[in-house]
């Protein structure tokens, strides 16, 4: 797939491994469409980006930009599922006797955000693919995680089900010309690893890594490049990880 | 009928005999799994491409044989 003049949307693209992807898109001269629900993170990106404020788990407010995505530029010609938040909780956390038990209203919410997102804003875009007949490639940021991590239910669950989806998805929009592919990236040197992890932990993660360091935004972007410009990569899940198995 | 669009019912439905009055109704492998497959078959064996008004009109042989026709293709043999 040519990435030059492709109208390219990146969700949770104001920061982070979101901004990594989008930039090396935008360097590809792809039209590059930033879903972000951090305004000010937004404020802050080059005006080469076309920039939408989007809460992605709000069905009615992706369809209200997406709608105006196609008004503007006419085809969706990639998605990239990045947006999403890592949570830590144990199933049962042995050291708070007042309440051992995991939030179920945190799972609800990160559920929503890691997970329903996939959902919301791939059938919302891939119908727009089909409409106008467009061959196009979604592409999911999936996680190590999805092997199940202690601490990391929610997480773990939607990561598991990211994966699920790609597969489906491959098999059903495939022969309508729509590549579906996840990326499952190890442990990356972001902002959000650092505030989820302590010190300690990414300590013992590095240990762990055969390669002994986090993975860098630029490794998992250029996995996407990867998948977007492979015409016959359909259905996979390509972990990008140093070689860390958990 | 032309031999490539028997070839693709008969591939994509299951089809022994090739009745110009079966709709999707009358077919039990037409989903619309199968309507994707046979969008796919058709633009791949005529060389042509569907519009999403094509693919959702064909809903029997018929009306399959009426999009070929509106794309310039010989349904007759």
């Amino acid at each position: 797939m040519i990435i030059k003049d492709s109208v390219a949307i990146v969700t949770g693209g104001g920061s982070g491994l979101g901004l990594g992807i989008a930039s090396v898109l935008l360097e590809k001269q792809a039209k590059v469409v930033v879903l972000d629900i951090d305004k000010e993170k937004l404020a802050k990106l080059s005006e080469k980006f076309i920039k939408y404020q989007v809460d992605v788990t709000n069905y009615e407010a992706v369809q209200a930009a997406i709608d105006d995505v196609v008004s503007k530029y006419e085809r969706i010609h990639i998605l990239v599922n990045n947006a999403g938040a890592i949570y830590n909780e144990p199933l049962i956390n042995v050291m708070n006797r007042e309440n051992m038990k995991h939030s179920y209203e945190n799972f609800k919410k990160f559920l929503d955000v890691n997970l329903n997102s996939v959902f919301i804003m791939s059938s919302i875009v891939a119908e727009k693919m089909v409409l106008k007949r467009t061959k196009g490639v979604i592409i999911n940021i999936s996680s190590i995680s999805a092997n199940g991590n202690a601490g990391l239910s929610v997480y773990a669950a939607a990561k598991a089900g990211v994966n699920a989806l790609t597969k489906t998805w491959a098999k059903e929009l495939g022969v309508l010309g729509i590549r579906t592919v996840a990326i499952a990236p190890g442990f990356i040197n972001t902002e959000s690893t650092n505030k989820a992890l302590s010190k300690e932990v990414i300590s013992h993660i590095k240990r762990e890594v055969p390669l002994r360091n986090l993975g860098k935004v630029e490794d998992i972007a250029h996995s996407v490049l990867y998948a977007i410009e492979n015409e016959y990569l359909n259905g996979a899940v390509i972990e990008v990880n140093g070689g860390l198995t958990i | 009928m032309n031999d490539k669009l028997k070839k693709v019912l008969q591939e994509v439905f299951d089809l022994k005999e090739i009745d110009i009055h079966l709709t999707k109704e009358d077919i039990t492998k037409w989903d619309s799994l199968a309507q994707m497959d046979l969008v796919t078959s058709l633009e791949r064996e005529f060389d042509i491409i569907l519009e999403i008004e094509d693919i959702v009109a064909i809903s029997s042989i018929k009306s399959i044989c009426e999009v070929l026709k509106s794309k310039g293709i010989k349904i007759d043999n």
